[in-house]
């Protein structure tokens, strides 16, 4: 485990080189499904939830956390970051790696922490809203195997720490009462153009409400849906297992998956001209720009990846496009540059990256 | 019907934009509708989801309670992190797994609005399993103890016994942490 200070700035950099499996663009589906994505919400029996808890409780998680990791093999490769010894910039770039959400990063409370692996699959946010939020993460759609994962490291730390559990109640206590039961979000990030074109998504996403399933932006809660990108997920934590939440999910998904290759096959046969012109336009404009905006980025790389997916072009693969979104984000650009950026400053150094990569 | 956009040639596809709830419509012929559609990619969507169904619960009772007025409810507060139950209303959020206990009779209707249901079903922890499977072993010990008496085997009997005491033991460990 490491978990030194003097070992944050290797962490951080090591985290600004590494890419992580979720952007691969090679699991099962990924033409559309990007990611899936897994996680728990737990709690410490009796200690005050943290927009509660004294700096005492905050303190105790913050020791029991270490505790746990030190004691078990099965965390030893994990690395801990603690939030307090980070820049505002510096915890945005976690944001934008999808390590913490952006309520952990603007949090003020102090003992939040944030354990990840290399392959940066596996993310333990450590005083967020609840004690522990664990996070698993995978390219493509492939909710089973996370939920395989990720219900070994609940066990490894549940057999360590008392959870808050209402045995013949509630099930998991969490902070808010949206998550309780089996304090489960279960989510997979689409790219949907097609369906967006064509405007034929309000009709499924009205549907999928019904069922307890709700749409929300890149970042998660809240956030805005960027380059036809849109995350699923359950709403309803309490009353289904796990099995039943995420077998749901993956049917709904691939409901919605066949439903955009239909609209992707009419596109590709009434439009190839159009289309094969949007993708080619938007690879030369990103190839060659000298200023280029993050939300200008956004909309031609879901061209390009439209591309990639179709078949128009196969340079850059889905795994580049991936990286490339994410570098292409403020905080992580300025980590890049290894300086702080004004806005405008940002834009020339995104387009100076965006033609290295795709040039490479 | 001709195209809206180059009115020359029939609309064949409808293109429907809602942004901030606001509905446009377009009529296209299929080459305008491939030019257009591109502009088309960012839609807002209508955000119904828990956390807002949640706060208009919350609104809702706690007008509900002022408007009874006259006769307020006693606070009731959770034992453990002093939480009121109005302090909850107003944020959304509990203090602590005890509050779950203390206002139980307030959040079981709450939670069966909120998720259909009021009781999980799903996975239980590690720890709370083995104290499960703990009790059920006691019983089944029992019921063996209780056979081996009746067939006058004291030494299995004995040896029975000893098994339950240990596992009664270790019970009244964890539950004395």
């Amino acid at each position: 485990m490491q978990n030194n200070i003097d070992n944050k700035k290797v962490l951080l950099q090591n985290l600004v080189e590494s890419s992580a499996e979720w952007t691969n663009g090679i699991g099962p589906l990924s033409e559309i499904v990007i990611s899936s994505r897994i996680r728990l919400a737990r709690n410490i029996e009796s200690i005050p939830f943290p927009a509660r808890a004294s700096e005492v409780d905050l303190k105790y998680i913050y020791n029991l956390t270490k505790q746990v990791m030190e004691k078990s093999p099965f965390f030893k490769d994990l690395r801990l970051v603690w939030l307090d010894e980070l820049s505002p910039l510096e915890r945005q770039f976690l944001v934008e790696k999808h390590l913490i959400s952006i309520y952990h990063a603007r949090e003020k409370h102090p003992y939040r922490g944030c354990i990840f692996n290399q392959k940066e699959t596996i993310s333990i946010m450590i005083n967020e809203e609840d004690h522990f939020r664990i996070q698993y993460l995978l390219s493509g759609l492939q909710l089973t195997k996370i939920w395989e994962s990720i219900n070994q490291i609940d066990d490894e730390i549940g057999k360590k720490v008392t959870y808050a559990f209402s045995e013949k109640k509630e099930g998991y206590l969490t902070s808010c009462p949206t998550n309780v039961g089996t304090g489960m979000r279960a989510s997979v990030m689409l790219h949907l153009p097609g369906l967006i074109k064509f405007n034929r998504l309000n009709d499924i996403l009205e549907a999928i409400s019904k069922i307890g399933y709700v749409v929300r932006g890149f970042y998660g809660e809240g956030t805005e849906v960027m380059g036809n990108l849109l995350q699923i997920s359950n709403q309803i934590t309490l009353g289904l297992s796990e099995e039943e939440i995420i077998d749901n999910l993956e049917k709904i998904t691939q409901q919605i998956v066949a439903q955009e290759q239909k609209v992707r096959r009419e596109l590709l046969s009434k439009f190839k001209n159009q289309l094969e012109d949007q993708v080619w336009r938007a690879y030369g404009t990103l190839s060659n720009a000298r200023i280029i905006s993050s939300a200008e980025t956004m909309e031609l790389l879901s061209k390009l990846r439209f591309g990639v997916e179709l078949g128009i072009i196969s340079h850059p693969d889905l795994g580049a496009i991936n990286q490339i979104m994410l570098l292409a984000q403020p905080a992580y650009l300025q980590l890049l540059a290894g300086k702080d950026l004004s806005p405008f400053g940002r834009d020339i150094q995104r387009a100076r990256l965006i033609r290295d990569k795709i040039s490479n | 019907m001709l195209c809206q956009f180059c009115k020359k040639k029939e609309a064949t596809v409808t293109i429907t934009q809602i942004a901030n709830g606001e509905k446009t419509e377009l009529c296209l012929c299929h080459d305008c509708a491939g030019i257009f559609g591109d502009k088309l990619s960012i839609i807002s969507f209508p955000q119904f989801n828990l956390e807002n169904v949640l706060s208009g619960l919350l609104k809702a009772m706690d007008i509900h309670s002022r408007e009874k007025g006259a006769v307020p409810i006693p606070e009731i507060k959770c034992s453990n992190c002093g939480l009121t139950y109005n302090d909850f209303t107003q944020t959304g959020k509990l203090g602590c797994s005890i509050c779950y206990h203390d206002f139980s009779e307030q959040l079981t209707p709450l939670l069966r609005r909120l998720h259909g249901k009021s009781e999980h079903i799903g996975k239980v922890p590690p720890q709370k399993k083995e104290k499960l499977d703990k009790v059920n072993k006691i019983k089944q010990l029992k019921k063996e103890l209780e056979e081996a008496v009746i067939k006058e085997d004291y030494e299995k009997a004995a040896k029975i016994r000893d098994e339950i005491l240990k596992l009664e033991g270790v019970l009244k460990e964890k539950n004395a942490k």
